[in-house]
């Protein structure tokens, strides 16, 4: 009875001390990102850029500030909905309106089910999430501010076929959204090009030993390995296959650009090994990146990857067109945008993002140097 | 009579009004969050209701319901998806689907014991994860399935907000009704019974594997429902549905909330639901700070909060009255006119891993007749108990009863047939009222009794009044009201005996009925079974020693080392040497 | 690759394996309480040498693991007790599902402690013994394999000795097997079950700061540690110490071999379908109690 009773009043206090709020008298920009769970990486990434343009928003307008109301969406399509739900519902009460604009999470199922959402509520969704499909459902109010699957991924084939002259293919990718979603791409733009997919598998995040696949790889007769893995499994595989001897090019996905993941691995087993991504800023010497990179460091201790500067991107494009008359969803449509990664400028769908580079590492550090620059690769005529 | 006393007399239906008061008053001020929070509480609580059935009522680990919930949901949004069905249509095939699966696992692994069942439910619902997530042709794989419609019945699309939350909660109440009735019927006693004391429900004529077996199946009904609405609810379908997080989610609300309890489930469900949504003012440690949460909850409160609330409520009210019954007589039994045999066992024999524990018994009981079985410590007494009653099989021999062989029936079988049997330590269940203890044998409940309206349950107060007279019988009629948690030993004793009789047996077998009992209460004990036998009932008592027996049985055998040693009317066994040097090498016995 | 090959690495992710499951059993036998917190103790492991490696002076030390390992088992050690004060010790008399709760928020809090102050991004541990890979007879066995290895035989070892030949083993037995007994009898029950918590605490640490160098860690890497220990001790027998690494060993080799002849996506599912296929046809397992039929 005792228990109950302190358990009661200590649960009592930890609610009022929840339910307490923020200040209120600034507006808000909702960014939604996947804090926990399995891509809470790149969630994490996502905010930190998102925030940094806040911030950086406000120092050089020191009239305005905008306040970042950062919500976790745990990875799932449930949490991140809910977020949604409670980002509209306080942002409403506290400055009785909507919300100008959000930043949605980089999983493409959560962004799926928030679609509807933000049509419901004629409000824009940033997104740096990859997945094709988003922008083919129609919807007016999602901005990709990152390459879509369909550029990156014929970065990643051409960079293999045209530019390493590699026409045998061994494809492994993870079994999960951003596995799969880019293994249609590359496989179609395998076919494409005239190259052919030798051997193929598809990995679970939890499999840790790949003792397996290198060798099925191995047998297969293959002359370059494509990979679409998350962080994880993309170290794994490039340091098992370098202890294994496979010797074989490695053309990865954007996971092997993150420099979180390069340091998981010695600069010996990453010689040979090259990524795509929407850009390098942790690598890329032009003057503006370099000096994003810099602040970024000093903001958040840990290197920025390309998600962080989409996210960056993204905000900054908003935030300059916050304080139009028309709503964000017809601005940011309206023409070009600047940016650091890259121009942006919407194909009438919502991707915002059509160029890409590939990164290589040359054996002698953890930074890769920018091998080849793509603009528009997936609008390439057939060669 | 106090205030106290007339809050008590009211039972739990101002609970009741105070939480639909709060719940409309909540309803003024939500906005589409709340409604949607609501929401999918509501659907986590369907999913936790059918939790219950497998893991609080019948007591088994289940680890598939999060599978089942997924695969509601991706077979009502396949559904809609692919085959255009609309909401009335997908609802129940969904179900229907996860019915059959269930089936077919349970028929399977339900048999084993407790952490293998837990294991082989997860290697399903792993398995049914990795299918969700590579068979992208069918479920889209790891991206899901997006635009799943909303509810649709007919070609009317039920708005978001307030009338989806109703909905929802309409089949939240629905099975909150079914829960209801199951745990408040004779089939659920009996489930309580079997979780309780295996063997007992058993001896009570209770089938063991269809009982968990229903209470699987209805477990997967319940999770596919649950899963079904969450589908519609978000929108989109995808293989976080069936991560083991689910399932992990769905226990903590079954225990949180009180495993036995409905409103448990309900409160279970709409607090975790809530709990990271409050705690994301700490950030990046909302969910650190829910696990903390989560640990003081169960350390606070360890039968859960409606467990929590219930003992409180029996501190202060005392416990619930007992309806009241109207008391049938005891009918007569048949006795049947000649002297054959009601039971026989046939050079029964049995051996547990290379020891004979019994060796070609021979014997017999009469109707109306008291057989005595006795022999020292080791000689096979609670064997012979535990063959006759089907708890063993025998390696060799026969047993006959009312004329059939029953070697090869289970032991709930046999009891249905007529053969009762009671326990040395009174194996009751702790939570059901002396009389529901006896009821669950006095019917045959099936599983069709939990759909129906409730308070109209005539099967149970028919056992209930059966219930009652046996209970006068066994000289424990004061008895019916208490909790079987509150009896003592020898209460205990008394209504198993009540429990075996109530069905009207043709054979009771009694297992050490005077052990620690007053020479008064012996005495007493006595006259029951004499009075038991002059019904035509066929008595098999179990004891250590003559002084009980003596004046009691009209024939008596006795063991040694697995062998019939003596078997004669009682004073003959008294005069027999071989008898006395069995038991205490050579002195008189009494 | 040749299947040679394959068997030594398998019988270094089976020694790694091991080490989970043996942990996992020691709190099952020493308390009853299914710990589901044992593979997010691994993970802590793995972060906290990540931490104590920071704060060491460990460059150009050859065994810079080796000289973690004893502060991060004594780490891992503390936590266990704490766990058992705080999630087993108030709940020892409720229900044994009340402890799966407990242990499951215990774990929840360690996954989440984990990635709100380190972050998610993958971390690896220092070797145990640094250097280069060996070649043994044309295969590659790396040092920290050998090393994995050597500490699961090792504990296997101690944990044999410590069991059944000492005082303090003999002592730990019988608390388990009846609390009321030994408590009667004068052994401190409160203090023997809170050192089966360490112990087994101290090894999915010590499991953390190995495997993390081969596998990297991640705060939500402990989910799938704990389900390959729950199914190494299910199929070797529940309760078994034996078992466990019988049945660490076997899932190891299985999943090996799988991944050598299948998609790695396949191999995952046909571990739970032969999971199913033993529990159905043995499921005592190799060396444990008899399930069997229910009365």
């Amino acid at each position: 009875m005792n228990r109950f009773a302190r358990f009661v009043v200590g649960g009592a206090a930890l609610f009022a001390l929840t339910a307490s709020g923020r200040a209120m008298e600034l507006p808000a920009f909702p960014v939604l990102v996947p804090l926990t769970g399995a891509l809470a990486l790149e969630g994490q990434s996502q905010r930190n850029g998102a925030v940094l343009a806040l911030e950086d928003f406000a120092r050089q307008r020191k009239d305005s500030r905008i306040r970042d109301e950062v919500l976790d969406t745990g990875s799932n399509p449930q949490t991140a909905v809910q977020a949604f739900e409670r980002a509209f519902g306080r942002v409403r009460a506290m400055e009785g309106a909507k919300p100008r604009a959000l930043m949605g999470p980089i999983d493409g199922n959560s962004m799926l089910a928030l679609l509807p959402l933000a049509e419901r509520e004629q409000v824009a969704l940033l997104a740096v999430s990859g997945t094709a499909r988003l922008t083919e459902l129609g919807n007016k109010y999602i901005f990709r501010f990152f390459p879509s699957d369909v550029v990156v991924k014929a970065a990643q084939a051409r960079y293999i076929v045209e530019t390493l002259g590699r026409r045998k293919i061994a494809l492994v990718h993870q079994n999960t959204a951003y596995g799969q979603s880019g293994n249609e791409e590359l496989t179609r733009w395998f076919e494409r090009l005239g190259a052919s997919v030798v051997y193929r598998n598809s990995l679970p995040v939890t499999t840790k030993e790949l003792a397996g696949v290198i060798a099925q790889v191995r047998d297969s007769g293959a002359d370059v390995v494509a990979l679409q893995l998350h962080s994880g499994s993309s170290a794994l595989f490039v340091g098992q296959a370098a202890r294994a001897g496979l010797n074989l090019p490695i053309v990865a996905g954007s996971a092997l650009h993150q420099p979180s993941t390069a340091a998981l691995l010695e600069p010996s087993e990453l010689k040979g090994v090259c990524a795509e991504t929407a850009s390098a800023p942790a690598a890329d010497d032009r003057p503006a990146l370099a000096e994003f990179a810099r602040r970024y460091r000093e903001r958040f201790k840990s290197e920025p990857d390309a998600f962080a500067l989409a996210a960056y991107d993204a905000v900054r494009a908003a935030l300059s067109v916050w304080f139009d008359a028309k709503p964000i969803h017809i601005s940011l449509a309206a023409g070009p945008i600047p940016g650091l990664a890259m121009p942006y400028a919407t194909d009438g769908k919502g991707n915002m993002a059509h160029d890409a580079i590939i990164v290589c590492y040359d054996g002698s550090g953890r930074t890769p140097r920018i091998a080849k620059r793509y603009s528009r690769p997936h609008e390439a005529a057939r060669p | 009579m106090s205030a106290r006393g007339a809050l008590a007399a009211l039972g739990a239906a101002p609970l009741w009004l105070l939480a639909a008061a709060g719940v409309a008053a909540y309803g003024t001020v939500a906005g589409n969050y709340e409604l949607r929070l609501l929401a999918i509480g509501g659907c986590y609580a369907l999913a936790v209701l059918g939790y219950q059935f497998i893991f609080g009522r019948v007591g088994a680990l289940s680890l598939a319901q999060g599978a089942f919930f997924g695969l509601g949901a991706y077979a009502s949004a396949l559904m809609a998806l692919k085959l255009g069905w609309d909401f009335a249509r997908s609802f129940p095939a969904a179900i229907a689907l996860s019915v059959i699966l269930a089936a077919v696992v349970g028929g399977t692994v339900l048999r084993l014991a407790s952490h293998y069942f837990a294991l082989a439910t997860l290697a399903v619902a792993e398995l049914l994860h990795i299918l969700a997530v590579d068979w992208v042709s069918l479920t889209g794989g790891g991206n899901g399935l997006p635009s799943v419609p909303g509810f649709v019945v007919a070609h009317w699309i039920v708005p978001g907000g307030w009338p989806a939350t109703l909905l929802v909660w309409g089949c939240v109440a629905l099975g909150a009704l079914i829960a209801t009735n199951f745990s408040a019927s004779l089939y659920g006693d009996g489930a309580r019974l079997l979780r309780a004391e295996p063997l007992a429900a058993a001896a009570a004529g209770i089938d063991a594997d269809a009982r968990r077996m229903a209470g699987f199946v209805l477990s997967a009904a319940f999770g596919a429902a649950g899963g079904a609405l969450y589908v519609h609810t978000l929108g989109v379908v995808s293989p976080e549905a069936l991560q083991f997080d689910v399932m992990v989610l769905i226990l903590c609300m079954a225990v949180i909330g009180g495993r036995n309890s409905v409103a448990g489930a309900i409160l279970g469900a709409l607090l975790l639901v809530h709990l990271p949504e409050w705690f994301r003012a700490f950030e990046g440690w909302a969910l650190f700070a829910y696990g903390a949460g989560l640990l003081l909850v169960v350390i606070a409160a360890p039968e859960g909060i409606a467990g929590a609330v219930a003992a409180l409520w029996r501190r202060w009210f005392g416990p619930p009255p007992l309806p009241a019954v109207p008391k049938t007589a005891p009918t007569a039994a048949s006795g049947r006119p000649d002297d054959r045999a009601i039971l026989a066992a046939r050079a029964l024999g049995i051996a547990f891993g290379g020891n004979e524990a019994l060796a070609g018994a021979t014997f017999f009981v009469r109707p109306g007749e008291i057989l005595g079985v006795i022999g020292p410590n080791g000689s096979g007494k609670t064997t012979v108990l535990n063959l006759l009653s089907g708890f063993y099989r025998p390696d060799r021999g026969r047993i006959l009863f009312d004329g059939r062989d029953v070697t090869a029936l289970p032991a709930w079988r046999r009891a249905q047939l007529g053969l009762a049997r009671s326990f040395q330590h009174g194996a009751l269940a702790a939570d059901l009222t002396a009389l529901d203890n006896v009821a669950v044998a006095a019917g045959r409940a099936r599983i069709a009794d939990v759909l129906r309206m409730p308070g109209r349950d005539r099967k149970r107060r028919r056992a209930r009044a059966r219930a009652s007279a046996a209970l006068d019988a066994a000289g424990a009629a004061d008895l019916a009201g208490k909790r079987g948690a509150d009896l003592t030993a020898s209460e205990r004793r008394r209504v198993e005996m009540a429990r075996a009789l109530v069905a009207e047996p043709k054979v009771i077998l009694l297992d050490e009925p005077a052990a620690g009992l007053s020479d008064a209460e012996k005495g007493s004990l006595r006259t029951v079974l004499r009075g038991i036998a002059a019904r035509g009932i066929g008595v098999v008592v179990v004891d250590h020693g003559m002084p009980f027996l003596l004046p009691l049985a009209h024939r008596v055998i006795c063991l040694d080392a697995g062998r019939i040693i003596a078997a004669g009317s009682p004073s003959e066994i008294a005069a027999e040497p071989e008898v006395r040097r069995a038991y205490l090498g050579g002195v008189p016995v009494a | 690759m040749s299947w040679a090959q394959i068997a030594i690495d398998g019988i270094a992710l089976g020694a790694a394996y091991a080490l989970v499951a043996l942990g996992f059993v020691l709190i099952l036998n020493a308390t009853g309480a299914v710990n589901f917190a044992q593979g997010d103790l691994v993970m802590a492991g793995g972060f906290a040498a990540i931490v104590l490696a920071g704060l060491l002076p460990l460059e150009g030390i050859a065994v810079p693991g080796l000289a973690l390992a004893p502060l991060v088992a004594v780490a891992g050690g503390g936590a266990g007790w704490l766990i058992a004060e705080i999630a087993y010790r108030p709940l020892r008399h409720r229900p044994p599902v009340a402890v799966f709760i407990s242990t499951i928020a215990v774990g929840i809090m360690l996954q989440h402690g984990a990635n709100g102050w380190f972050g998610a991004a993958e971390r690896r541990t220092p070797p145990l013994i640094a250097g280069d890979a060996l070649d043994l007879a044309g295969l590659t066995v790396t040092r920290q394999s050998l090393a994995i290895v050597a500490t699961a035989a090792a504990v296997i070892l101690l944990l044999h000795v410590l069991l059944e030949r000492t005082q303090l083993g003999r002592r730990l037995r019988a608390a388990a097997e009846d609390a009321e007994m030994a408590r009667a009898l004068g052994i401190p029950v409160r203090r023997l079950t809170a050192l089966a918590f360490a112990l087994g605490a101290g090894l999915a640490a010590l499991a953390g700061l190995l495997l993390a160098n081969v596998y990297f860690v991640t705060p939500t890497a402990g989910l799938a540690f704990m389900l390959k220990a729950y199914i190494a001790v299910t199929i070797g027998g529940w309760g078994s110490l034996r078992g466990a690494v019988a049945g660490a060993f076997l899932v190891a080799l299985f999943e090996m071999i799988a991944g050598r002849l299948f998609s790695a996506s396949l191999a995952d599912a046909l571990l739970y379908a032969a999971l199913l296929a033993v529990l159905l046809l043995r499921p005592q397992g190799l060396f444990g109690e008899a399930a069997g039929r229910r009365a």
